[in-house]
């Protein structure tokens, strides 16, 4: 059995499996939505997977433009969307 | 010392030719696990042939005179004296590394082409799609439209729909029938033929919808449309809506070349616009004892990234290329022509987009936005473009839109896109965006 992780995002308590990214965890428990964009507002998430893009930047327990395609969940982290 | 930066098949099989003959190497890679983004396992190997990953990781695991280090982003290098600098990111710490030799093989990235709703959740690369299954375990979506061009599309559709998602269809772009201009490449490459069929096999026994000279081209969130086009991609007709929460559309790879032309190694046009590193026979730059292998020196694919890298790895310590590496190394560059001629990219997308289609993501900028620029604000080249509207200047440095804001000023113009134009959108100054404060920190030390 892999380890459970939880983890918040925007507050609300969320768990992953160890070694998941902060997107692939969020997508697997049902949000469709990293953040908002800029200027329209619009909302995005993971479109490249791999770190290239940039649309599913986060901050991570204070730390912005963090791509949580590449960030792996860790325990009690704090991840809140930015815009 | 030698450096190696990434872990995918190139890198691998260039550390492991190296440790072979007793010499010591360093392998750094950004991501946590090897195997870059053709080897992606969680846990049970699938796919084809993928058990061959196994021995690579093997040997970067348990051979002594091999040096991993993992999950460490590479944001810039320098170079003096023959003496190459590495600077990079380890969990928030700043680190350098120096060699003598460097073996880059930094691989490639999807290619994305901009269509009405590609900024929708749920529009992604099917690299991502493929990420988050291999590597993370997490089917994209229920309903999932996989469209664009390239045989790397079949591996996605096949991954997920065993995955137990509803892959409601392939859309290539060309027809197979197109591989019948490159006889020769098929005929050195039986191989291909035989993944060809395995692909074909799992496709229809997981009956999923195979359409040949069709694609998405337009997203509403929910509903996919589907185009005929031509083989320039110019739409033919419209001819399917589909309901589906997920379009996964890639047209091919983008090589990543930021750290050698930070470096200076000069870089080529190849015949479909791709912007590549010039290497010589024994994959070497042309800097200094800079070696390249794999993607960036041309889109190939793995088997031809392993001979490569190989090869770069035995040429860095100085050792004999056996002729069987040579040649198939030429085998595999026939079969990678082979596939520019299957799978080409036209310019018929450009006219899918309407006036308010995002062309950059990051900045959001329209393409009525990229066209006013030319037409009002008269400007003359990509470069001015995206000073006007700030296209490409976004986190991401134009490693999405960047080529697409070139082909449609060029096409808006009705004149090719130039090499150095093309050389010049593929560079940017740092190889990975960083903070400011690590930036500052970087340059403080110097
Ligand atoms: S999804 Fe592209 S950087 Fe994370």
């Amino acid at each position: 059995m892999t380890r459970r992780i939880s983890f918040s995002f925007n507050g609300k308590p969320f768990s992953g499996e160890e070694g998941q990214s902060i997107a692939a965890a969020l997508l697997n428990s049902g949000v469709t939505e990293l953040r908002k964009t800029r200027f329209e507002g619009e909302p995005r998430t993971i479109f490249c997977g791999i770190g290239i893009c940039f649309d599913c930047v986060v901050t991570v327990n204070n730390v912005a433009n963090q791509r949580s395609c590449l960030i792996e969940i860790s325990e009690g982290a704090e991840i809140v969307s930015q815009q | 010392m030698i450096v190696i930066v990434g872990a995918g098949p190139a890198g691998l099989a260039a550390a492991k030719a190296i440790a072979r003959h007793g010499v010591s190497c360093t392998v750094i890679d950004a991501a946590s696990k090897p195997g870059g983004q053709y080897w992606r396992f969680r846990d049970l190997v699938q796919g084809y042939k993928s058990q061959r990953a196994y021995g690579y990781f093997d040997e970067l695991r348990s051979n002594p005179k091999i040096t991993y280090i993992n999950a460490a982003q590479v944001w810039s290098a320098t170079r003096t004296n023959d003496l190459v600098t590495l600077n990079y990111l380890q969990a928030g710490i700043e680190k350098s590394l120096k060699c003598q030799t460097l073996i880059l093989t930094t691989g490639a990235y999807d290619r994305s082409i901009p269509f009405p709703g590609w900024e929708k959740p749920g529009s992604m690369t099917p690299g991502a799609a493929q990420a988050l299954l291999k590597g993370h375990g997490v089917v994209v979506g229920k309903k999932i439209a996989i469209s664009g061009t390239g045989p790397f599309l079949l591996p996605v559709a096949v991954g997920l729909a065993e995955a137990g998602a509803e892959v409601v269809g392939v859309f290539e772009a060309h027809s197979p029938l197109r591989w019948l201009r490159s006889p020769i490449a098929l005929a050195f490459n039986p191989e291909k033929f035989f993944e060809l069929l395995y692909y074909a096999k799992k496709i229809k026994k997981l009956s999923i919808p195979m359409k040949f000279g069709k694609v998405v081209t337009e997203f509403s969130g929910s509903t996919a449309f589907v185009s005929r086009v031509n083989s320039e991609l110019s739409i033919k007709r419209s001819s399917d809506e589909i309901q589906c929460d997920v379009v996964a559309s890639g047209w091919g790879f983008v090589p990543d070349l930021s750290l050698g032309g930070i470096l200076g190694c000069k870089e080529i046009v190849s015949v479909d616009g791709t912007v590549i590193f010039s290497v010589d026979r024994n994959q070497q730059s042309t800097v200094g004892n800079i070696f390249i292998a794999g993607e960036a020196t041309g889109i190939g694919g793995s088997d031809l990234a392993l001979i490569e890298g190989e090869i770069a790895g035995l040429a860095s310590i100085n050792k004999r290329i056996p002729f069987t590496l040579r040649f198939h190394r030429a085998r595999k560059q026939l079969f990678a022509r082979a596939l520019i001629r299957s799978y080409p990219v036209g310019n018929g997308w450009q006219k899918w987009l309407d006036a308010k289609t995002l062309i950059c993501r990051c900045e959001e900028v329209s393409c009525s936005q990229v066209l006013s620029s030319v037409v009002e604000l008269k400007a003359e080249d990509s470069r001015t473009s995206k000073l006007f509207t700030r296209a490409g200047m976004g986190l991401c440095q134009g490693r999405v839109c960047s080529r697409n804001v070139s082909e449609i000023i060029a096409g808006a113009k009705g004149v090719p896109v130039a090499d150095t134009e093309r050389i010049s959108y593929s560079n940017r100054p740092l190889a990975a965006p960083i903070s400011l404060g690590s930036l500052a920190d970087g340059i403080g030390e110097k």
